[in-house]
C-alpha cells in the first residue's frame, strides 16, 4: 500500500518536474530567442543545381528574385530556376562581390571586381575607374541610398549622384581614413558609415556632408584591451545599421554602437561564431553575422549560430543566452561554414558561403 | 583762294573715290575672296559686317523676336489650343474659331511640350532651359506654380490616374515623376540617351519614352538607340529596347486599341562614306512601328521615296478612329499622311525577314502613305481635335498653326499667331538650316546631323571612295563665331567656306547654295544658335570646391612633384578662355591609322559636358577617357601625375564651362568668395 501511495506520489513528482522542466525549458528558449527569428528547413544551392559557381559572395533579394553575386556571374534564381548573367552578357566583371536593389527605381546595382554595373531590365550599364569618377574597379560594397548610390572600393569610397551623374571620391586624401582601401558601406539616421581598412568606421554626415572617425581606443592590433571603449578593432569589413544600432563587423570581433556607447562581442565571451567576420546584415534589432565558422544572429544579449558539420550536410543551430546555451541539430544545414553574405526578408533567409548558396525558412 | 580750296577738296575726294574703286576694291576683293573661298562673292560688306554683328543695337535693328510655336496641345471641346512659343518663352493660348490669339502667358525659357491635366484644371509647360514645369490655371491663365525637374524636360505625360506628371528630361536622359498633389518630384526614372517623346497607351499601362541619341559605340559598331518602356502603375523602368541602325526618335504614339505604338525616326548611313550621298539612302526616314503583343517586333518602314526623302519626322498623331496617322517631315514642311489599315495589312502579310528588308526600302512608303500635304516652314507638334476631324500643326518657323481636315486631307485657313511678318536675313538662315532642300533628294538638312544646331553625337567617314579613313565626330554649331576655323583638321576659315562650294561637293551633292542663301545661313550660324545653360554642372557660375580645385588645375604650371610644366604641356595653354581654344592646330598624339596626317584644330570646350564622345575621332566615350585611356604620354595635356580626385576634379572644372556669354559675366566664383574670406 505504501509501495503503490510511494509509486503514486513519485509519478506525480516526476510528471511535474516533467511539466515544470517543459515550461521552464520552454521559457528559457523563448527567453533567449525572443527577438531572433530562428530559420530552418534549409535547402542548399551549387553548381549542380544551376548556379555558375559554388563560390557565393553575396545574395540579395528582390522581391520574388534571389540575385546571388557568384565567382563566375550574377545568379538569379527565379520560379525555381536559376539563370546566370556574365560579362558576355554585359556584366562589368563575373566576380559579383555586392548588390543592392534602388528601392525608389528599382535598379539593381552591382559591385564587382572590375567595375560597377547597372542593372535594369535587362540592360547593362558599366562604370569603371577609366570611364568614370569611380574611385577604383574593386567594389566590395555598394549601397543605394535615395538618389546616391554608394561603394565601398580598393581605392576609397565613392559617391554617385544619380541625377547629376557626377562622382565624388573620399579616400585617406580628403577623408581621416588610414588607407583607401574600403571594405563596406552602410546608410542610416542621415549618415554614411563606411568600413576602412586599417581606419575602423568612417561617419559622413549627409548634411553637413562632414566626416568623423571611429577608431579602436587601445590601437592595440592583436587584442582588445579595453572593452566597449570603441569599435573592436581598426580593420573593419562591413557595416550595417537599423532601428538606431550600427553594427560593426571585424575580423577581430563583432561591435554595436547606439550613437554613445560602443559594446563588444566576442567569440569567447558570446554565442558568436568567430572573430573572423565577413559581412554584417541588421534587420530591425537583430544583426546577422557571415563568418568563418557558420552564421550568427544576434540582438546583442541572445544568439543564434548556424553551423554545417564537417563530414555531412547535417549541422546544428546553437542558442545562446549568456552562460545558458542550447544546441538543436538540423538536417540539412547551412551549405557552408565559410559564409560571406545574408539577406533576410519576411520568412525567409538566404546565406552566400563558399560552397553554394542555402535557403532557410522561418521555423513558427 | 578759294577756289583753291575747292579744288584741292574735290582732289582729296576725287583721290578717295579712285582708292576706293580701285586699290580699296581689289583690297576687298582680296579680302572677301579670303574669307569664302571663292573668287565671285558678291562685294557687300553687309553679309558680313551687319547680318552676323552681335552689336546689341544693330542686332536689334536687323533682327526680330519670332515666336516659333514647337508644341502644341488642345481643350476637350476644341475651342482652344494651347501653344508653346519657344522663342518667345510663352504659351499662346488660342482661339480655335476666331483664330485669334487670346493670352500670351510668360513660361520658364525656351518651353518644349504642353500637356492639360485630366480634369482640365491645369496645364502643364516644360521648360528646357529652366529646368521646371510651369502650372497654369486653366480659368485665369496664370502661372500659379513652379515644379523642379530634372535637366532639360521636354516631353510631357499624365500617369492614368491623374495624379502623376512624367517630365521626360532630354539633357539628363531620365524621366521625373511628378506627384501633382505635392508638386514635387519623386523619383527620377533612368532612360536611353538624349529622350525627348513620351506616350501613355490608351489601356494606361506603359509610357514609352523615345531616344534621340544612339548609345555611344566605337567607329564600325552598329548604331542601337533605346526606347523604355515604364510601368505607370509601380512608376519603374520595365524594358530597354534596343532599336537598330536609328536614332533621332523624337515623338510617339498609341493607336487607340493599343495594339501598336508608332514613333517616328530617322536612319543614318554613318558609316559609309559621306560622298556616297548621290547612291542615295544616306540618310533615310520613316516610322517605327512597336507590335504591342507578346513577343512583338518593332518594324522600321520608311517614308521616304526613291527619288524624294522627308527627312527629320517629328511628330507622330494617330485619329481616335484609328484609320489614319499623320507624320510632321519638318525636313521638307510636309505632312505624311498614313493609312494605318495599310500598315496593318503589310504587318499581316509580310514575312519576318522581308519586313526586315523593307526597313531599307525606299518604295515602300507607296503602300501605306496616302498623301503629302504641303505646310508652312518647318512643321513640329501635331495635334488632333477630341473628335479626329482637325489636325493642327504647329509651324515652327512660320509663326502659324496649320489646320488640316482629317476628312477631306485638305489644308484650312491657317491661324496666324501675330509674330513678325518680316522675314530677317537670320531666320532666312534658320530655314535653310532645317530645311532639306539643298540636298541632293532631300536626303537630310542641317539639323538632321546638327539637331537643335548642336551634333548628333555619331562618327562620320568623311573620306572621299576609302571607307573608315578620315572618321570624324560631328560638331556642335553653338555660338562657333568666335571659334575658327573650323572643320577638325581646321582647313576652313570661316563659316562662308565651311558651307560654300566644298560643302555641296563633299555632303550635299547638289547645286552650292546660292550667295544669298550662303549669307542667310552664315548669319543664322554665327549669330542665332545659343548655347542652353548649364544648370546641371554650372547653373549660376559659382564654381563649387571640387570645380574650383578642377580650375586651379587647369591653369597650373607646376605639377605634383614641384616641376614645372612645359607650356605646351597646361590646359590653359591650347585652351584659353571665353572659348576655351586658341584657335590653333595642334598635335595631342591622337592621330590615327586611318587619319590623314594632319593637325587638329584645337576645339572649343564651352558647354564639352554635352558633346559626348570626345576627340576628333570620338574614340573618347568620357571626358575621363580622354586622359585615362587615351592621354598615356602626356601628349594631350600633362595629366598623369594627377590623383583620381584631382582628374575627378579637372573633368567637374571642364564639365562646368558653360557658353562665351556666361563666361564673360562671371558672378562670385568659388575662388572670390572663399579664398578672399580665409
Amino acid at each position: 500500500m505504501i509501495f503503490t501511495r510511494f509509486i503514486k506520489y513519485l509519478k506525480v513528482t516526476v510528471l511535474t518536474i516533467v511539466i515544470f522542466s517543459i515550461c521552464f525549458l520552454k521559457f528559457d528558449l523563448n527567453a533567449q530567442n525572443s527577438s531572433i527569428p530562428v530559420f530552418g528547413n534549409w535547402k542548399n544551392f551549387t553548381v549542380k543545381d544551376g548556379l555558375p559557381s559554388d563560390k557565393t559572395y553575396c545574395v540579395r533579394i528582390d522581391g520574388d528574385r534571389v540575385l546571388v553575386g557568384t565567382h563566375d556571374g550574377l545568379a538569379v534564381y527565379e520560379n525555381n530556376t536559376w539563370k546566370t548573367y556574365t560579362s558576355e552578357d554585359g556584366l562589368a566583371h563575373n566576380g559579383v562581390l555586392s548588390i543592392d536593389v534602388c528601392k525608389l527605381t528599382g535598379d539593381v546595382w552591382i559591385g564587382t571586381m572590375g567595375g560597377l554595373t547597372r542593372w535594369v531590365s535587362g540592360k547593362f550599364e558599366n562604370f569603371n575607374q577609366f570611364n568614370s569618377g569611380m574611385p577604383n574597379d574593386l567594389i566590395y560594397s555598394v549601397i543605394c541610398d535615395e538618389k546616391y548610390v554608394w561603394v565601398a572600393t580598393g581605392g576609397g569610397a565613392g559617391q554617385y549622384n544619380t541625377h547629376t551623374k557626377k562622382w565624388e571620391i573620399f579616400t585617406e586624401e580628403n577623408a581621416p581614413m588610414h588607407e583607401p582601401w574600403t571594405y563596406g558601406v552602410c546608410a542610416g539616421d542621415d549618415n554614411i558609415y563606411i568600413a576602412a581598412w586599417g581606419g575602423g568606421v568612417i561617419e559622413y554626415a549627409k548634411k553637413t556632408k562632414k566626416f568623423r572617425d571611429h577608431v579602436d581606443p587601445d590601437g592595440n592590433m592583436e587584442i582588445d584591451l579595453f572593452p566597449d571603449d570603441g569599435v573592436v578593432h581598426d580593420i573593419t569589413t562591413g557595416t550595417s545599421w537599423a532601428n538606431g544600432n550600427l553594427w560593426v563587423a571585424t575580423y577581430f570581433g563583432l561591435s554595436k554602437y547606439d550613437g554613445v556607447h560602443w559594446k563588444g562581442y566576442f567569440d569567447h565571451d558570446s554565442g558568436l561564431a568567430s572573430n573572423f567576420i565577413n559581412y554584417v546584415k541588421a534587420e530591425g534589432s537583430v544583426a546577422y553575422l557571415c563568418t568563418d565558422k557558420g552564421l550568427s544572429c544576434t540582438d546583442g544579449t541572445n544568439w543564434v549560430t548556424y553551423t554545417k558539420n564537417k563530414n555531412n550536410v547535417n549541422g546544428k543551430v546553437v542558442f545562446t543566452k549568456g552562460e545558458n546555451i542550447k544546441e538543436i541539430t538540423m538536417s540539412p544545414s547551412i551549405s557552408h561554414n565559410f559564409t560571406l553574405g545574408v539577406d533576410i526578408k519576411k520568412d525567409v533567409i538566404w546565406v552566400a558561403t563558399s560552397k553554394g548558396i542555402s535557403r532557410g525558412e522561418l521555423k513558427k | 583762294m578759294k577756289k583753291t580750296r575747292l579744288l584741292i577738296l574735290f582732289g582729296i575726294i576725287l583721290l578717295l573715290v579712285v582708292i576706293i574703286a580701285y586699290p580699296g576694291r581689289k583690297l576687298a576683293r582680296a579680302h572677301v575672296n579670303e574669307r569664302t573661298a571663292v573668287t565671285d562673292h558678291p562685294l557687300l560688306c553687309s553679309s558680313c559686317h551687319l547680318y552676323t554683328s552681335q552689336n546689341k543695337y544693330v542686332s536689334k535693328f536687323i533682327n526680330e523676336d519670332y515666336l516659333s510655336p514647337f508644341n502644341l496641345d488642345i481643350m476637350n471641346d476644341g475651342e482652344k489650343l494651347l501653344v508653346v512659343a519657344q522663342d518667345a518663352n510663352a504659351l499662346l493660348v488660342v482661339d480655335t474659331k476666331s483664330k485669334k490669339v487670346l493670352k500670351n502667358i510668360n513660361v520658364g525659357i525656351h518651353p518644349h511640350s504642353v500637356i492639360i491635366g485630366k480634369e482640365e484644371k491645369f496645364c502643364y509647360v516644360s521648360n528646357q532651359w529652366s529646368d521646371n514645369i510651369s502650372v497654369i490655371h486653366l480659368k485665369t491663365l496664370a502661372v500659379v506654380d513652379t515644379i523642379k525637374t530634372g535637366n532639360g524636360p521636354s516631353g510631357l505625360s499624365i500617369s492614368n490616374s491623374g495624379e502623376y506628371l512624367y517630365a521626360v528630361n532630354t539633357f539628363g536622359s531620365d524621366v521625373s515623376v511628378i506627384d501633382l498633389v505635392s508638386k514635387e518630384e519623386i523619383k527620377r526614372i533612368s532612360t536611353g540617351s538624349d529622350p525627348t517623346g513620351i506616350a501613355l497607351s490608351p489601356k494606361g499601362k506603359n509610357l514609352y519614352v523615345t531616344s534621340r541619341r544612339a548609345k555611344i559605340a566605337p567607329y564600325g559598331d552598329p548604331l542601337i538607340s533605346e526606347l523604355t518602356l515604364i510601368n505607370d502603375n509601380t512608376q519603374r523602368l520595365t524594358k530597354q529596347i534596343s532599336v537598330p541602325s536609328a536614332y533621332l526618335m523624337e515623338n510617339i504614339a498609341f493607336t487607340p486599341s493599343s495594339d501598336l505604338a508608332i514613333m517616328t525616326l530617322t536612319r543614318p548611313k554613318n558609316l559609309v562614306p559621306s560622298i556616297q550621298v548621290e547612291g542615295g539612302w544616306m540618310m533615310t526616314h520613316g516610322i517605327g512601328i512597336v507590335e504591342q503583343k507578346e513577343d512583338g517586333k518593332i518594324i522600321q518602314l520608311l517614308l521616304d521615296e526613291p527619288n524624294s526623302y522627308y527627312p527629320n519626322p517629328f511628330d507622330i498623331v494617330i485619329t481616335p478612329d484609328g484609320k489614319k496617322a499623320f507624320v510632321s517631315s519638318s525636313g521638307v514642311d510636309y505632312i505624311s499622311v498614313i493609312s494605318m489599315d495599310s500598315i496593318k495589312n503589310i504587318l499581316a502579310s509580310t514575312p519576318a525577314k522581308k519586313l526586315k528588308l523593307y526597313a531599307n526600302t525606299l518604295g515602300i512608303s507607296k503602300r501605306f502613305v496616302i498623301k503629302r500635304i504641303k505646310t508652312g516652314a518647318n512643321p513640329k507638334g501635331l495635334k488632333l481635335s477630341a473628335d479626329g476631324e482637325l489636325l493642327y500643326i504647329a509651324e515652327n518657323l512660320e509663326d502659324k498653326i496649320g489646320v488640316i481636315n482629317t476628312k477631306t486631307l485638305e489644308k484650312e485657313q491657317s491661324i496666324d499667331l501675330g509674330g513678325p511678318t518680316r522675314i530677317t536675313v537670320a531666320r532666312k538662315g534658320r530655314r535653310l538650316f532645317n530645311n532639306a532642300g539643298h540636298t541632293f533628294q532631300n536626303q537630310y538638312a542641317c539639323y538632321t546631323c546638327h539637331p537643335d544646331n548642336h551634333e548628333d553625337g555619331l562618327v562620320y567617314n568623311m573620306a572621299g571612295k576609302d571607307m573608315g579613313r578620315n572618321v570624324t565626330n560631328t560638331q556642335s554649331l553653338r555660338e562657333i563665331k568666335g571659334t575658327a576655323p573650323f572643320k577638325w583638321n581646321g582647313k576652313n576659315q570661316t563659316v562662308y567656306k565651311q558651307d560654300g562650294i566644298r560643302f555641296s561637293t563633299v555632303l550635299t551633292r547638289t547645286e552650292q547654295f546660292s550667295y544669298d542663301d550662303l549669307d542667310a545661313i552664315t548669319a543664322y550660324i554665327k549669330t542665332g544658335i545659343k548655347y542652353p545653360p548649364n544648370l546641371m554642372n554650372n547653373p549660376s557660375g559659382e564654381l563649387t570646391e571640387s570645380q574650383y580645385r578642377g580650375k586651379k588645375l587647369f591653369n597650373r604650371s607646376i605639377d605634383n612633384s614641384g616641376k614645372e610644366i612645359p607650356e605646351n604641356g597646361r590646359c590653359v595653354t591650347c585652351h584659353p578662355a571665353p572659348f576655351y581654344t586658341n584657335l590653333q592646330l595642334a598635335d595631342v598624339g591622337t592621330l590615327s591609322e586611318s587619319d590623314d596626317p594632319i593637325l587638329f584644330d584645337t576645339p572649343h570646350l564651352n558647354n564639352i559636358y554635352s558633346s559626348a564622345p570626345y576627340l576628333h575621332d570620338g574614340r573618347a566615350e568620357t571626358l575621363e577617357e580622354i586622359w585615362t585611356l587615351y592621354g598615356e604620354e602626356d601628349e594631350h595635356g600633362y595629366v598623369n601625375d594627377m590623383t583620381k580626385i584631382q582628374l575627378n576634379d579637372l573633368v567637374a572644372y571642364l564639365k562646368s564651362l558653360r557658353g562665351p556669354e556666361y563666361e564673360k559675366s562671371k558672378p562670385e566664383s568659388y575662388a572670390n568668395v572663399h579664398l578672399t574670406n580665409k
